[in-house]
């Protein structure tokens, strides 16, 4: 009886849990922000109001991926285990497409609400000189920073065909995307390489970010793009080696 | 008793050796927070032409270390614990052994402390070597830090025991937890020394618990600290043990009672 | 003279549970001022069980049972009334009265899921205190009883759901308690294992005298085991007493069952047919004209077999609760 009162509040407490959630982590980031410019007036050669868009990038990308890539791929990794992605293999549609779009949590909005308000806040702070190149940069990076995440955790899951508990992998993506709210690089060599080609923070944050603040030079956009589209041919691939390894093993 | 103790201890490293990967995955993720204030922090430093507040890059690099072991062996996992033990109906089974839960929870975490010690000093050799850090050594301050740590750990504890019992009153207590470890980020000094804090989150902070917990001990090891102050972090840390060890005896007794009536 | 193991006087209890109305709206509201309202899960029980009694509580879902055996077992304090079950009062839950009885209830009580079977046991052994000795001869027992073999050292989660139910009771057993409360014990497990268990507990309660409070939706668990019957609904006793009373007062009629050399005899005259199948029939009679009914059957037509049965206890039991339903 309590779980199915639970149950029907479910969804309501969702809700509210998330907000609070990312209203604290929020909160978090700005005191944090407070915190070091009380102390100094550029971090690097970054200002205040270019860290402030940063953080707004920072949210913006991890509510979008938490609102459309991580749960799918969760779900992807539970139905390996569970021997439920048969089912979806049975349609007739391309698997990876079917794959990627199984689920959204919905009240990751929040953090894609909140962020664009910082994001807004601190462009207009800027005098609000984002024009017409910076926009476009703007689109062109959050895209290829959104297909480099994708295939990332694309790759990721697909891992999961062989090594059935990997979804604890999952907290490291976590654990290192906390570094993006800061440029990259403020960070040592060793882990700017970490934090760019091992789990690609850098594309999805900082090069955005870069990008909207008229920061980005041409070898950087140009690097972007390109590791984008190898990321996406390299994440097809293997997701179809995968898939036949993982036919093969359960007929 | 300790023969009880003997065999939890025995049970929960051999649990934790069972997911030994995933463990290792959440100690990245407390290595990786230092790491990043540290690099913050750092950068501020340099911007400020090599120091701020007391701190070069040097020093905020042994601070940090320092910080991570503290954190390491101080920490506990329970309030989250609790939330699912409630959630899940697994503590029917806890209030039926003729023996308080609490101890088998004290050896969970011991447990793990031990386990983990293989991994957090490499760890920490590893950011020493990348970060250059300035450490003076002191043998009677390290006498000193040692007890300091073991009052933290206990006060901490029994603190975080106790707060963890809010799951009897409320099945979603995620929002408290998240209310706690927001306040714990800031006044236990892992966002920044407490020294660097404003002075309005400093006033706060002097009438909770947190800056007892890591910052204390850390800035009493890295000899940061006047002989009074000293003294007076130790008092404080014991005060704060009684009064949570009291805190826990009461929630324990009214929680059961309230868990008993309501049911599982 | 003995003191029962288990005394209940007018035990009682209520929850308050919040209610709730569609809507979001109401939801929001609902935060700050609740609904409530009142459900008696247990209404007034009493009944006492002796040592060495094997009983068996019966009800269906939501009558009560588990509310009862969590109040027996200190998990619940009770509303109203009182419980006394080896001299102690349940809900204090002393560490006396937490060492000598057992609740086993679903499956993942006792047992750590991730360490072979025997670590779980040996942690068991530590918190009762059970002496060195005395684990040792109480585990080669469970063994052989159970017939546990290798189980006991493999990983919980590499168990069936039948080994693992043999383990946990194993486990739950380890302190050797002198009351024993079973919830569903049987559930979910195929007929070998079922059998195994029953026998598992019918040999305890022997050997150790202790007595045994037991819910079980397999009536073949009841008529194996229980030699007394406590039949709640809505909280309340219905009956309390042999499960052979419990059968002749509930159910007014048996069952004939016969086989005929023809297929399209009727035996309308003689009782209602509840079923055919081919040349067999069954006749539902009146207890009280069965050997009437019977002797003209044998006298009026060819038979080639003839049996009487009690109506099947589940039938019995059915009837307990609809007969109920149609008084209140």
């Amino acid at each position: 009886m309590r779980i199915g009162i639970l149950n029907e509040l479910a969804y309501r407490m969702n809700f509210l849990v998330q907000l609070l959630q990312s209203g604290m982590s929020l909160l978090t980031a700005l005191v944090g922000f407070l915190v070091v410019f009380s102390h100094t007036e550029t971090l690097g050669d970054w200002r205040p109001n270019d860290i402030l868009a940063l953080l707004g990038v920072y949210l913006i990308v991890g509510g979008l991926v938490g609102l459309l890539i991580r749960p799918s791929m969760s779900r992807l990794m539970e139905d390996v285990r569970e021997g439920t992605l048969d089912y979806t293999l049975t349609k007739p549609e391309d698997a990876q497409f079917l794959v990627s779009i199984a689920q959204v949590r919905i009240w990751k909005l929040t953090d894609f609400v909140l962020g664009s308000i910082v994001l807004g806040y601190a462009l207009f702070n800027r005098g609000l000189d984002v024009g017409f190149d910076e926009t476009i940069a703007f689109a062109v990076t959050l895209t290829c920073g959104g297909a480099i995440v994708y295939s990332f955790f694309l790759i990721l899951s697909t891992l999961s065909f062989w090594f059935i508990r990997i979804d604890n992998i999952l907290v490291i993506f976590d654990a290192m995307y906390q570094a993006g709210r800061w440029p990259i690089g403020l960070y040592p060599y060793w882990l700017k390489f970490v934090l760019t080609f091992i789990v690609p923070i850098a594309f999805a944050i900082t090069v955005p970010a870069e990008g909207l603040i008229g920061r980005l030079d041409a070898q950087t956009l140009g690097l972007d793009i390109g590791v984008a589209t190898l990321m996406i041919a390299v994440s097809r691939l293997f997701w179809r080696y995968g898939l036949r390894n993982y036919s093969g093993a359960s007929a | 008793m300790l023969s009880i103790y003997l065999a939890y201890l025995k049970t929960s490293i051999a649990v934790m050796f069972q997911y030994r990967a995933s463990m290792l995955i959440w100690m990245i993720w407390r290595v990786i927070e230092p790491i990043i204030y540290l690099v913050v922090w750092t950068a501020v430093a340099k911007s400020r032409g090599g120091e701020v507040g007391g701190y070069t890059p040097g020093t905020f690099a042994a601070y940090y270390i320092v910080l991570m072991i503290v954190q390491q062996y101080t920490f506990t996992w329970i309030m989250h614990e609790y939330e699912w033990r409630v959630r899940s109906g697994t503590l029917s089974a806890v209030l039926l052994k003729p023996i308080h839960p609490i101890h088998s929870d004290i050896a969970d975490n011991i447990g793990y402390k031990v386990l983990m010690t293989v991994i957090i000093f490499p760890a920490a050799l590893f950011i020493g070597l990348l970060f250059a850090p300035v450490f003076t050594f002191h043998a009677d301050l390290f006498i000193l830090f040692l007890l300091a740590v073991v009052l933290s750990y206990v006060m901490r504890f029994f603190i975080e025991w106790a707060l963890a019992l809010v799951a009897f009153w409320t099945t979603r207590n995620e929002a408290f937890n998240q209310v706690y470890f927001l306040l714990g980020l800031f006044l236990t000094g892992r966002i920044a020394p407490l020294g660097l804090l404003p002075d309005w989150l400093r006033e706060v902070g002097d009438a909770l618990p947190f800056q007892w917990m890591l910052a204390f001990p850390v800035e009493l090891l890295l000899g940061r600290l006047t002989n009074g102050e000293i003294a007076h972090g130790l008092t404080m840390q014991v005060l704060w043990l009684v009064f949570s060890f009291g805190l826990h005896r009461i929630v324990w007794w009214r929680g059961v009672r309230k868990y008993s009536a309501v049911g599982a | 003279m003995t003191m029962p193991a288990i005394q209940v006087s007018q035990l009682s209890k209520t929850y308050v549970v919040p209610e709730r109305e569609a809507g979001l709206s109401a939801a929001f509201k609902s935060l700050i001022h609740r609904k409530t309202r009142e459900v008696k899960a247990v209404d007034q029980i009493s009944f006492t069980v002796d040592e060495g009694e094997i009983v068996g509580f019966l009800g269906p879902n939501g009558a009560g049972k588990t509310t009862s055996l969590k109040m027996l077992s200190g998990l619940l304090y009770p509303t109203s009334g009182e419980a006394h079950v080896l001299g102690h009062i349940p809900s204090k839950r002393h560490r006396d009265f937490l060492s000598d009885i057992t609740l086993v209830m679903g499956q993942r009580n006792q047992l750590v899921w991730d360490i072979p079977v025997i670590d779980s046991l040996e942690r068991n052994r530590a918190v009762y205190r059970v002496p060195r000795s005395d684990y040792q001869s109480t585990i080669d027992e469970l063994t052989e009883l159970l017939d546990l073999g290798e189980l006991l050292q493999k990983p919980v989660r590499n168990l069936s759901l039948g080994e693992r139910m043999k383990c946990e009771i194993a486990a739950a057993l380890l302190h050797r308690p002198s009351v024993l409360f079973l919830d569903e014990p049987t559930i979910g497990l195929d007929v070998t294992m079922q059998r195994r268990i029953r026998e598992f507990i019918s040999a305890y309660n022997r050997e150790h005298g202790a007595a045994v409070l037991l819910t079980s939706h397999y009536m073949a668990d009841v008529e194996a085991l229980c030699d007394r019957v406590i039949v709640i609904h809505h909280g309340r006793v219905l009956f309390d007493g042999p499960l052979t009373d419990l059968v002749a007062r509930f159910s007014p009629h048996k069952t004939i069952q016969i086989e005929l050399d023809t297929e399209s005899a009727d035996l309308s005259e003689y009782g209602d047919v509840v079923e055919q199948e081919g040349a067999r029939y069954k006749i539902s009679v009146d207890k009280a004209v069965t050997p009437e009914v019977t002797g003209r059957l044998l006298a009026d037509l060819p038979v080639i077999d003839l049996t009487v049965e009690d109506p099947p206890i589940e039938n019995v039991i059915e009837q307990v609760f609809s007969s109920e339903n149609a008084e209140s």
